[in-house]
């Protein structure tokens, strides 16, 4: 079986500008955070710690590559070998976004070279620890799930049986990491029940964390296939999608009842419809980010058609950014004394510029690499059919 | 060893927040008159003891101005040094609460984890100067030669005293005791978030004051519980994930036995 | 202070009125504190405001600004009334019992004045005011011998105040009733033996044109309650800077001679005729003693017998030359040159607009301080181009107060030594090296003159070293023998050329001649003294901290004066009879055995002088006192009650709207004080005398300190830390105020007065409350005055609001009530 890259045309040259054009400005702008400080290149102050870059680039980043973790755990531990094909670009989507979340780590921290601290200098009890380890160890999980494609296209036939072999122990220690880290985002917020609202704060925040990324994976696939199958003229495997979006709206209905369960019983059910701007925001997000793609998710009509699968993801996608940005910022209650917090131009241009080189990245790889063919069945490597 | 804050004697004077700055030769921040006499506004880096001032306006004639302290509580439980992952922040036996400037990597995680707002950062230095969080160390260094900290030292109306903890809770306790109608009838920091190295005693709720209202347990259990429940997660989830695996492929095998079996029968039969 | 500092921790009640000592006298509230946590003291402030003491108060009481005497005399009348007075302490100490003179009438009488008021003059003929006196053959004051009779000072006083009804008191005040009387039966319960109230004041009392009758009414509420003398109680003012006790003990004052000794004027035409003005009954007395000591200091060889002691050399007052007088000179462009020493006239003269005018009619000015402040750069102020002024301005750096060595005098008269401690920067000279120059200088100009008017010059002593030796100047001040002194007996007090041991060596001395004392005063202060642990030093380098009695005297810890006496008038600590009126309120009493008065403190009376004394009618000085007459300077040894003399615009307090008020007195028909000045220069004019009235300008402002910011600021706006904390002007407005003019908390306004407009940040605060006065409601706003444009924290001149007229005896300019409008910016 050769894995001979398909021809590929590139479809939207401008639109590589543009994206050429964002990462340039993401780089001069971290250049004046890394001269002028946090503060010449944020709005990010004393009141508000922690903004754009923590909750979109660092929580949503390593969120929606949830991707690689749930579709890996379909494949190799459930053994749903018919989502095989969209496995190599969700390992990757998830690889890119956690190289992307380092990159933004590496803007947002006052000390980025100190960033290899956490190796050597160790607290346990803190959960900041535990996810920074978990990032680290993850992230080498995926580059070797990535390096498959890498070791193929340059013909290293040893280190690809290796890893070949090692892909079950790799996927289980995926799995395994992801679920510590991604809930573990959530427990971050743990320690501050008095400052982040009760419509948010719960013990179950990790458990909410990690369903709503678990539900987010396959929804950024469907994302990822959608428009990659645009910009690199290739089918979209609708039924294939469509398959994978069966257990997203089961996610979602565990989500909601949990989250109804536990606000009845702590007894905060009423802050839900209180008419102020918290409430709001909660039920934007749990209506159009949970409910309605539960319910979309749930009719087999809209599984069968590519464009309503796209919606219907983008509910569910735009629903975690939104709800990791009430959780990070909106719902965060400090002072009234100075600052509140809007972010920069800066901020987001950082944001969009990482999200841009992902988007090349993901580009180059698709052009010079086996991005879209199988992989090797495990155990299957060498034997002709 | 501990602080005692008596808000009913404090004036408002901010002897002990420019002593504060003196000693430990911090700049002063551009500020504006907003429409308070409460200036810098908040903590920085720049300013790690600021007070406020709170005018409180009860029914018929209860009019209060009240000033209250606003710098770090030096917890005997700290969120902070529970939430810092590279232990970059530590508890001394003594009481204060101090940081390695040398192992911060500045990732603020203690910002946000301190439930009274505490440490702040140096948004303006860039990569070579490097950007840390700074707060009130307690002056830690007069302590150690035998003095007592700044703003104690200057602190003219006795709001202000040092000592050892539960000697000072002791006289708290006197001191609201023996004046019921003036003190609130709680020692604020004796228990909340498991006990704190600055003591308030107040005439108007500690609400006002701006402290937030805690609980006996130490804020991170929350957080420090889930991280205890890791290693049980690892170890479930691995053995989880390993016996789906398992099975699966048993399954898978056996079908494809099934299959070959029932090929092979074909075959056999076919041929 | 008639008590001190650390004494207030012995009080059972603190009134604070027309003061803020959380805000500027931080350290004060130490002492307050401690009589509160240990004997269960009071603390009760009375402020048009609700200040930074409020806060920390036991008892709040609001008043308008301007009406202190109506609340004061309330109080009065509340002791009065309720026959809470000590009586026996007013038998005895005070005049109470003393007859008046037949015709004399008060207000109740002559509707707000006091009889011999002339129109025409605007001032009175006192001769009605005075006592009672029979030829015995030697004058002597006719007492009553019951407070009953009704003409005794008690009864004028009774009737006097018979109008000062808690009513009364809401009505003028504003002060709802129920509070007034929380504070009446708060404080006038101290009027028991056992118990002390102590009543601190500051600008808040003297800032007004009836600023003098203001701290009258304290000093007679305390005479009625008896807490003069005794530990804890007296009439303590908070002064408002850290040597200003010193600047008035050293007359810095036009009107004065070092020690209060009163500057000769054009009405005593030789030495025999200003000595004449000394009362011959009262410690007094010794005056004409003191003053010649004064003028050998000065003038050394030069003042003989012969030439009445250079009496001569001395200038004489012919006029008012207070600071608003000379304000006006300057305006109309009498006066060429002005040396401005740590003085910042354009930021805190009043009608400060005008008195930067008047800046510029001078030919040269010489500004001697740390900064250029902004008398220093008046020519270049905002509005002002440096082409229109014509003035030569010279600015000579100065040393701030840790980089000299030299003394210092407390609010409560204690003095104390400081050495130099830093290093001062640049060019920066002491203020005594500048001086020592300036005279140095004058005398050279004026060497080889034979005019007999530059002869002072040329005769003043001037031998202070070069560099001057601050310790030599003390030295002087202290006094020093010239000669033996000896007493009438021959006996010698003190061998020549060493330092007198205190004033009464130059009493008691046969010739005050044989002795050179710069002030009288503070005689002691640098003699050679014991610090309670065997170091001998001088007196007011000391810190021995030994206090017997543990009342808080510290009698080793620097030198107080007089004759380092802690509480004045103490005498009256005890009863009659020598005996203390309460053990926890000794502080001296009679020991029969010994034959003197003893105790915790040094008698301020004569030593030896049995409680039983009889006053000898012809004796000379104290011998004229009784040994009930604790009041020794005095001439009738008394506790004035009623004041015949001293005083120009009566001899009860009498209430009188501030000179720009929104409402008529309701009190009488005189609206204003009628003896004081007021001034109508440039009337017409956008910057003069102008004086506003209720429908332009209908909200009352009043002017304070804060304690982030120092006076002017020309020392607190310009260090970072202290402009931090209270960067911008800014203006306090009540909530109801600021909804009606529509503005918000933050927001800039705009404050005009009829004399001046300025910008300021608005604080809307429920701080400020508006009053029921007189049946209408009446608003209240105030404004810090520390701000100028020099330094780094820079705001608008609160100043160029406040009126150009000042007390009917001080002149202290009126900036504590006037009329203004605010809008929003």
């Amino acid at each position: 079986m050769t894995s001979a890259a398909r021809p590929l045309r590139r479809q939207m040259p401008i639109g590589t500008l543009v994206l050429g054009g964002l990462v340039v400005l993401a780089f001069v702008v971290a250049m004046i955070r890394y001269l002028g400080g946090l503060g010449a290149a944020s709005n990010l102050n004393d009141n508000y710690a922690w903004g754009v870059w923590i909750s979109v680039d660092l929580l949503c980043g390593v969120a929606l590559a949830a991707g690689a973790f749930t579709t890996a755990t379909a494949v190799y531990i459930i053994g749903q070998e018919r989502f095989r094909p969209i496995l190599r670009p969700a390992i990757l989507t998830g690889f890119l976004g956690y190289l992307m979340v380092i990159f933004a780590l590496l803007v947002d921290l006052g000390h980025p070279e100190r960033i290899w601290y956490l190796i050597i200098f160790w607290n346990p009890h803190s959960v900041m620890f535990e996810v920074g380890w978990c990032v680290m160890l993850y992230t080498a999980v995926l580059a070797l799930e990535f390096s498959p494609m890498v070791f193929e296209r340059f013909g290293l036939r040893q280190p690809l049986r290796l890893i070949t072999r090692a892909t079950l122990v790799l996927v289980i220690a995926g799995t395994v990491l992801s679920t510590l880290h991604q809930s573990s985002l959530g427990s971050l917020y743990l320690i501050i029940p008095d400052q982040l609202d009760v419509l948010w704060h719960t013990s179950l925040l990790p458990l909410f964390f990690f369903l709503s990324a678990v539900a987010a994976g396959p929804s950024m696939v469907i994302l990822e296939s959608s428009i990659s199958s645009r910009v690199f003229k290739r089918g979209l495997e609708v039924d294939l999608l469509g398959s994978l979006a069966k257990a997203i709206p089961f996610v979602l209905a565990l989500y909601l009842a949990l989250k109804i369960a536990d606000l009845g019983i702590a007894g905060e059910f009423d802050n839900v419809f209180d008419g102020s701007r918290n409430s709001a925001l909660f039920l934007a997000e749990m209506v159009g980010g949970v409910i309605l793609p539960m319910v979309l998710f749930a009719l087999p009509a809209i599984r069968r058609n590519g464009m309503t699968l796209l919606l219907a993801a983008s509910l569910v996608v735009g629903g975690l950014i939104f709800n990791r940005i009430n959780v990070g910022i909106l719902g965060f209650s400090r002072p009234a004394e100075a600052a509140s917090y809007v972010p920069s131009w800066m901020e987001f241009s950082v944001t969009f510029g990482i999200v841009s080189a992902g988007l090349i990245a993901f580009g180059l790889v698709a052009r010079f690499l086996p991005l879209f063919t199988h992989a090797e069945k495990a155990g299957e490597e060498g034997t002709a059919q | 060893m501990a602080i005692l804050f008596d808000a009913f004697k404090c004036t408002g004077c901010r002897g002990c927040q420019v002593a504060c700055k003196q000693w430990n030769d911090l700049e002063a921040e551009i500020t504006r008159n907003t429409g308070s006499y409460q200036n810098p506004p908040r903590l920085s880096a720049k300013t790690w003891l600021t007070m406020r001032f709170r005018e409180i306006e009860r029914n018929g004639d209860g009019l209060t101005w009240a000033f209250g302290r606003w710098a770090c509580m030096h917890c005997a439980h700290p969120a902070c040094v529970s939430a810092c992952p590279v232990k970059a922040l530590y508890k001394t036996p003594e009481g204060p609460v101090l940081w390695d400037k040398d192992r911060c990597i500045g990732c603020r995680y203690c910002m946000i984890a301190c439930p009274f707002e505490i440490p702040t950062f140096e948004w303006e230095k860039g990569l070579f100067e490097g950007a840390r969080i700074r707060k009130c160390t307690f002056c830690v260094d007069r302590v150690g030669a035998g003095l007592d900290p700044a703003c104690v030292h200057t602190c003219t109306t006795g709001a202000l005293r040092f000592g050892d903890r539960d000697e000072l809770i002791a006289q708290a306790e006197a001191r609201i005791q023996s004046q019921p109608e003036r003190y609130v009838q709680h020692v604020y920091g004796k228990e909340e978030t498991g006990g704190t190295s600055l003591l308030y005693i107040s005439h108007v709720p500690f609400k006002e004051l701006g402290l937030p209202t805690l609980g006996t347990t130490p804020i991170q259990e929350r957080a420090e519980d889930a991280m205890f429940a890791t290693p049980w997660a690892v170890i479930g989830l691995v053995t989880g994930l390993s016996g789906v695996a398992w099975l699966v492929r048993r399954r898978q095998e056996m079908m494809r036995r099934k299959g070959q079996s029932s090929e092979q029968g074909d075959k056999e039969t076919s041929s | 202070m008639t008590n001190d500092w650390v004494d207030v921790k012995n009080s059972d009640c603190v009134l604070v009125i027309g003061a803020n000592p959380a805000e500027n006298h931080p350290a004060s509230i130490a002492w307050i504190n401690t009589a509160r946590d240990e004997q269960g003291a009071k603390l009760i402030v009375v402020d048009p405001r609700f200040t930074r003491t409020a806060a920390t108060s036991d008892l709040y009481c609001s008043l308008r600004s301007g009406t202190d005497i109506v609340f004061l005399g309330g109080l009065i009348n509340y002791t009065l009334q309720n026959r809470l007075y000590n009586e026996e302490y007013v038998k005895y100490y005070t005049n109470a019992l003393t007859l008046i003179h037949p015709d004399f009438k008060g207000p109740v009488d002559l509707d707000g004045l006091f009889s011999g008021y002339d129109h025409e003059t605007r001032s009175y003929d006192t001769t009605s005011w005075q006592y009672q006196t029979e030829e015995q053959p030697v004058t002597v004051v006719k007492r009553a011998t019951s407070l009953d009779d009704p003409n005794c000072v008690f009864a004028h006083l009774k009737k006097h105040y018979a109008r000062y009804t808690p009513e009364v008191v809401e009505r003028i005040c504003g002060t709802p009733k129920d509070k007034f009387l929380q504070v009446a039966e708060l404080f006038c319960a101290t009027g028991v033996p056992d118990k002390t109230g102590t009543i601190f004041y500051a600008m808040g009392q003297t800032q007004h044109t009836v600023g003098t009758q203001n701290v009258r009414s304290m000093a007679m509420l305390q005479l009625l309650l008896g807490n003069i003398g005794l530990p804890g109680g007296g009439v303590n003012a908070l002064r408002g800077e850290s040597n200003v006790q010193g600047s008035t003990d050293m007359a810095l004052l036009y009107h004065d001679l070092p020690g209060y000794l009163g500057c000769p004027t054009d009405k005593h035409g030789n030495l025999e005729a200003y000595s004449a003005k000394f009362a011959t009954t009262s410690y007094w007395a010794n005056g004409p003693a003191f003053f010649i000591s004064l003028m050998k200091a000065w003038f050394g060889d030069a003042a003989t017998k012969d030439n009445d002691y250079a009496y001569h050399y001395v200038p004489k007052v012919s006029g008012d030359y207070s600071w608003i007088s000379l304000f006006e000179a300057l305006y109309q462009g009498t006066i060429k040159g002005l040396v401005c020493m740590g003085q910042n006239p354009a930021v805190s003269g009043p009608n400060a607009r005008m008195e930067r005018k008047a800046l510029g009619n001078l030919d040269w000015l010489v500004v001697m301080d740390l900064f250029e402040t902004e008398t220093a750069s008046f020519w270049k102020a905002p509005g002002i181009a440096p082409a229109d002024i014509q003035t030569e301005v010279f600015l000579l750096p100065a040393v701030d107060a840790i980089e000299k060595a030299g003394s210092i005098v407390t609010s409560g008269r204690r003095m104390q030594w400081r050495p130099k401690v830093a290093e001062s920067p640049g060019e920066a000279m002491e203020d005594i090296w500048t001086l020592d120059r300036l005279v140095k200088a004058l005398k050279d100009v004026y060497a080889g003159s034979t005019e007999a008017k530059d002869r002072p010059i040329l005769d003043l002593v001037w031998d202070y070293g070069d560099p001057p030796d601050v310790e030599l100047v003390a030295r002087e001040i202290n006094g020093y023998a010239l000669e033996d002194v000896k007493d009438a007996s021959g006996e010698v007090l003190v061998n020549k050329g060493e330092a007198i041991p205190g004033f009464s060596t130059i009493a008691k001395a046969a010739d005050p001649s044989t002795t050179a004392c710069g002030n009288w005063l503070y005689s002691g202060y640098f003699a050679p003294a014991d610090d309670g642990s065997g170091v001998t030093m001088p007196a007011v380098k000391r810190r021995g901290q030994k206090d017997p009695g543990e009342m808080g005297f510290y009698p080793y810890w620097g030198f107080t004066w007089p004759a380092n006496r802690r509480v004045l008038y103490n005498r009256a600590s005890a009863r009659p009879d020598g005996t203390p009126w309460a053990e926890n309120k000794k502080v001296i009493w009679w020991d029969e055995e010994a034959g003197k008065w003893t105790g915790y403190d040094v008698p301020d009376f004569s030593a030896t002088k049995p409680p039983d004394a009889e006053a000898d009618p012809a004796g000379a000085g104290l011998d004229a006192h009784s040994g009930t007459d604790p009041f020794i300077m005095k001439p009738d040894g008394k506790g004035w009650l009623f004041a015949p003399s001293g005083l120009n615009d009566g001899p009860f307090p009498e209430h009188y709207e501030p000179l720009e008020s929104p409402i008529q007195n309701p009190l009488s028909s005189v609206q204003n004080n009628p003896v004081i000045t007021v001034y109508d220069t440039a009337t017409d004019e956008e910057i003069g005398d102008r004086v506003g009235s209720a429908d332009k300008f209908p909200i009352i402002c009043t002017t304070y300190r804060v304690c982030e910011q120092w006076q002017t600021g020309s020392m607190s706006r310009t260090l970072p830390w202290l402009a931090e904390v209270q960067p911008d002007m800014f203006v306090e407005i009540g909530k109801e105020l600021a909804e009606q003019k529509g503005i918000e908390n933050g927001d800039e306004v705009i404050v005009t007065s009829a004399r001046g407009e300025i910008r300021a940040v608005a604080l809307v605060t429920p701080r400020w409350r508006p009053m029921n006065v007189n049946g209408g409601k009446v608003h209240q706003i105030g404004m810090v005055w520390h701000f100028g444009w020099q330094g780094l924290a820079t705001g608008d001149i609160a100043n160029d609001l406040t009126p150009h007229v000042g007390d009917a005896n001080t002149r202290i300019p009126e900036y504590k009530a006037f009329l203004v409008d605010v809008r929003k910016a």
